[in-house]
């Protein structure tokens, strides 16, 4: 019997459908069926906590998994987060910083390329998440980085 | 006439100058003709799955790929240590070298591809142009001279839109799309600084975009004996920013009187060098069924298993084969075409994000299997990937009777294919095989960004299956066991809510 969790899947809530089954097919690698009735498919089930990723034909689907407590934690950050706090840009990827658009004490827009990350041969403009003040830059071009580090600081 | 050349030698131990699937792919075909392998690796890739299929392996220096798998003195060194006698360069990296391919000969070793005069004669896709027109090739139209910054080209006559196109490139860098005679200089200076980062070459030139169009390439073999093989094209429409994701054989668009043009056009490229071993001939094949010439790539192509699958032979083995001086034999010069293969690549890449590459670990990796299944791969669980080297994970083929049999075989196949840890293209496979134009084989090169665009949104019910499978996951899961300190669960939120109350 699952607890009744809140869960959101990319982001958005979802209101736990009824009537699924899952089975384990291989645990460590999270493969499982999930079948309801005759409708059955296969999928690659990764995380543990709040935090997981479902794989379905293909795409990787992140999935936050909350107890009513955990949803409540987590909505008070998001407000204190929205009350101004400063943000902090990471990497989302690994690679090689390659140019830097944006300088300490700079105004930004949100979506302005704040630098750019070479990874695999190819270029990602790293953009800013909100419009805001550049009050931190970590990095600096030709600084290899690995993913999650921080990147600069927007307030 | 080959006297630049070493004569013919039986190859007993061949070094692979690259890494990952392709390694493995050639290190298969010298294990079936009894010729050992060696792998080179860098510092990332001591553990990496090549380094394993080979008889011995050589390290080449660190991660960065011009400090290891192009860096040539340091493979000359790889091969001489390990007393090879021939090296395989793969697709990529140095494979179309002309320089590599001279300092392996002069090394005294075999070079397994087309001799480096090829290489020097064809690289440089102006120059190309410019001599398979006098050989009677039809060619895109557009310019056959670079254009120089200020040059005002006659628009009308080349036609709108048109492609600037770098002159020393590959890989889809370098282009640019021309819409209006006024976007010309701003392109123009992008394409050239893409293309001198790229390159370490500015020469830019302009040809018409042909579109819609489909992207149409004839597998070439030729022995030293003058002797060349037609095996039959590859339609390889599905692609993203210029580059290849399926190829199929044979094309869909191709009649059998188009297939003679194409392979009439392949064998004048070929004759304008002195060619032997592999290559593949490029077109454009547009709406009325013309071709057009778009480059010569004088190497393996990633794509060549397709070719394999409908005409049953090993190109890698013939490349060593030929490289010895053997002579092509009747079943290659003149293969029977049998059925349809198609092949899928799977890149490390989210098609929802622009197909941009995802670096992560790869925790889990189930191949398909079963009647008609080809996985050429490098991947494992636990397979760390590095940002540094191209981000193909391997390449699903299957070959079948027909085309239905075909498509519905790669969806069997890619139903069975489960990949965990991080994104990849797999999503957007799953979706082409379910097209009504791919069922069809009307597709042609803007497939990706004119009905893929951004990719679909999650439709509620796949949404609502993530959901469940991760909340009855959790549910599943032991409850976290309380630290030593004997903190309770939920701890967290209720000194968040002391310190709430401190507060007030």
């Amino acid at each position: 019997m699952t607890p009744s969790y809140r869960v959101t899947v990319s982001d958005r809530e979802v209101a736990l459908p009824t009537g699924w089954e899952l089975t384990w097919l291989d645990r460590a690698a999270g493969v499982a069926r999930v079948a309801r009735g005759e409708e059955a498919h296969i999928v690659v089930v990764e995380g543990s906590g709040t935090e997981w990723h479902v794989t379905i034909a293909g795409r990787r689907v992140p999935v936050t998994v909350r107890t009513r407590r955990e949803q409540r934690l987590a909505e008070a950050e998001v407000a204190s987060r929205q009350r101004g706090g400063p943000i902090d840009v990471r990497a989302s990827l690994p690679g090689l910083v390659v140019a830097l658009g944006a300088a300490e004490g700079d105004e930004v827009e949100e979506g302005h390329p704040l630098l750019t990350i070479e990874a695999m041969k190819m270029q990602n403009e790293v953009r800013a998440p909100h419009g805001g003040r550049v009050v931190h830059v970590a990095v600096a071009a030709g600084q290899t980085v690995a993913t999650g580090a921080l990147l600069l600081r927007l307030e | 006439m080959r006297k630049d050349r070493r004569p013919a030698a039986r190859i007993g131990k061949v070094l692979v100058a690259n890494r990952g699937e392709i390694a493995i792919r050639v290190m298969r075909a010298c294990r079936e003709l009894g010729i050992r392998s060696i792998a080179v690796y860098s510092d990332a890739d001591a553990n990496a799955p090549h380094v394993e299929s080979a008889d011995e392996a050589q390290r080449i220096g660190p991660a960065p790929a011009t400090e290891s798998y192009l860096h040539i003195p340091n493979l000359l060194e790889a091969a001489r240590v390990s007393g090879a006698d021939a090296v395989h360069p793969g697709y990529g990296f140095l494979s179309e070298s002309a320089a590599f391919a001279e300092a392996v000969e002069a090394a005294g070793l075999v070079w397994i591809g087309p001799p480096p005069a090829t290489q020097r004669a064809l690289g440089n896709k102006l120059a190309a142009r410019r001599a398979v027109v006098d050989a009677g090739v039809p060619v895109v139209p557009g310019l056959m001279v670079p254009l120089e910054d200020g040059d005002v080209p006659d628009l009308a006559e080349i036609g709108l839109p048109a492609m600037l196109k770098a002159a020393a490139g590959g890989g889809g860098r370098g282009m640019r799309r021309i819409e209006a005679g006024n976007e010309l200089p701003a392109a123009l200076a992008a394409a050239r600084r893409e293309a001198l980062a790229a390159f370490a070459d500015g020469t830019v030139y302009l040809e018409r975009l042909v579109s819609p169009a489909r992207h149409v390439e004839v597998q070439l073999l030729g022995d030293r004996q003058g002797n060349l093989a037609c095996l039959g094209e590859r339609d390889c429409s599905v692609q993203r920013r210029h580059q290849k994701l399926v190829e199929e054989s044979p094309s869909p668009a191709v009649t059998p009187a188009i297939r003679e043009a194409l392979y009439d056009s392949a064998r004048r490229v070929a004759g304008t060098v002195a060619f032997d071993n592999a290559a593949t001939v490029e077109f454009l094949l547009d709406a009325e069924g013309r071709h057009f010439f778009l480059e010569m790539n004088t190497r393996l192509q990633v794509e060549h298993g397709v070719t394999e699958l409908v005409t049953g032979l090993d190109l890698v083995a013939w490349q060593i084969r030929i490289a010895q001086g053997e002579r092509l034999p009747a079943e290659v010069l003149e293969p029977a075409l049998r059925g349809n293969a198609v092949e899928v690549r799977i890149y490390a890449e989210d098609p929802w994000d622009g197909f941009r590459p995802r670096a992560g670990r790869v925790t889990t990796w189930r191949e398909p299997a079963g009647p008609g299944i080809r996985v050429d791969a490098a991947v494992r669980p636990g397979l760390e990937l590095t940002p540094e080297y191209d981000p193909l994970l391997g390449k699903l083929m299957v070959h079948a009777v027909d085309r239905p049999a075909m498509v519905a075989r790669l969806r069997r196949a890619l139903d069975e294919t489960l990949i965990g840890g991080l994104q990849t293209d797999l999503g957007f496979h799953r979706w082409l095989v379910d097209q009504p134009g791919f069922a069809t084989g009307e597709y042609d090169t803007d497939l990706v960004a004119s009905v893929w665009g951004n990719g679909p949104e999650l439709v509620s019910g796949l949404a609502d299956l993530a959901a469940t499978a991760a909340a009855e996951a959790r549910a599943a899961q032991p409850p976290p066991r309380a630290k030593a300190g004997g903190d309770p669960p939920g701890s967290a939120w209720a000194a968040r809510a002391r310190a709430e109350a401190l507060r007030q």
